[in-house]
């Protein structure tokens, strides 16, 4: 049973995870993630702008904003705490809560595609693009199933 | 005989457009890369507009308003005669199509106007979301979505209604949309397609202010 210490590791992460979401009130959980949306979504126009040439594509402002836009992409899902969607002013559905894996796994989707941003940015636009059409379609899903309109 | 039912002017209009619907719809549903085509094809599409309901008060008589648009009762007994399959016909836009042209000028400026505002947060977002407030942007991005469907919904409608007319009625609507002219006892008056080269002219420089010029920070 090799297994059973990451297990255990992991559902004391897990488990560290849950208490500490339940530790914080459910209006200061939207407030983090709506924060962290939002700095995501000011630092992706930047990549869209420079990706479909609206914006001249320069290197070094790219990689910052894709720096901004993969860290902070590993922030909302800490806060999707029970009952957040009750939280007046938020646009997060019950369907998340409803279909809890689905969400994780766009969630992680997202995670992941946004993680490549910072080196895609950085070797040309060509690969900013292709990096910045995955990340926007990722980002888009969860919009579609989770987001109220 | 032989007489300008549609003029150039009217015909340009009515295929751009229908090419451009067509492709604003496509690529909003494709998302992704594929707005930034969704957004020209909707300034095209403001610009059309924005020159037909000028085309309406100057153009030649069966583009005009006061020309095809008819009371309710002229409507309705159109209608009655439609159902019983044996309409009157006429040179333009009968009574019942009157009111659908406008009708559909309306919810696809609606279209247009809300798609200037609104925002998805990800790919697209209207030249004038960051004129207004967020509340505002939400809304017309909320009508935006949902007129879609009206502007697809009315689409379906005018397509049947002219493959009704066209193969049920034996009336021939497509061809004179194509080539212009049909056979009608009197010739209706044709405005210059030159005024009507000089109001796209301007119906374009106006969508370019709106769009480039006046969101400029």
């Amino acid at each position: 049973m090799k297994f059973q210490p990451i297990l255990a590791a992991a559902c004391l992460v897990a488990t560290a995870a849950i208490a500490q979401e339940r530790a914080m009130k459910p209006e200061s959980q939207v407030k983090l993630r709506k924060s962290a949306y939002a700095l995501m979504n000011y630092n992706f126009a930047t990549l869209e702008a420079m990706a479909e040439g609206k914006r001249a594509y320069d290197k070094e402002a790219a990689g910052k904003a894709a720096d901004w836009v993969a860290n902070l992409s590993d922030v909302p899902r800490h806060f999707f705490g029970e009952g957040t969607d009750k939280v007046e002013g938020t646009r997060a559905k019950p369907e998340i809560w409803q279909k809890r894996s689905d969400f994780d796994a766009k969630m992680d989707k997202m995670v992941a595609e946004a993680k490549k941003l910072p080196q895609a940015a950085r070797a040309d636009q060509a690969s900013l693009k292709k990096a910045v059409d995955a990340t926007g379609d990722a980002c888009g899903a969860c919009h579609e199933d989770y987001r109220k309109k | 005989m032989q007489v300008p039912v549609w003029d150039a002017p009217t015909r340009l209009f009515h295929w751009a457009l229908a090419i451009l619907a067509v492709l604003s719809f496509t690529t909003g549903k494709l998302g992704g890369s594929w707005m930034g085509w969704h957004v020209k094809s909707g300034y095209a599409i403001l610009a059309l507009l924005l020159f037909r309901v000028a085309w309406g008060f100057v153009g030649s008589d069966t583009a005009r308003f006061t020309h095809f648009l008819r009371g309710a009762r002229a409507a309705t007994a159109y209608a009655r005669q439609l159902l019983a399959g044996s309409p009157p016909s006429s040179t333009g836009h009968n009574p019942l199509g009157g009111w659908m042209v406008v009708l559909m000028l309306a919810v696809l400026l609606l279209q247009a106007a809300t798609g200037l505002f609104a925002d998805d947060e990800v790919r697209a977002q209207g030249p004038l979301a960051v004129v207004v407030s967020e509340a505002t942007v939400r809304w017309m991005t909320r009508i935006h979505s949902f007129n879609e469907w009206v502007v697809a919904g009315l689409v379906v409608v005018h397509v049947v209604a002219i493959g009704v007319y066209q193969w049920g009625l034996r009336r021939d609507l497509i061809g004179p949309m194509l080539r212009g002219t049909t056979d009608a006892p009197d010739a209706p008056r044709v405005a210059s397609a030159w005024v009507a080269a000089a109001i796209l002219a301007l119906a374009a420089l106006a969508v370019y202010y709106l769009v480039v010029i006046f969101p400029r920070p």
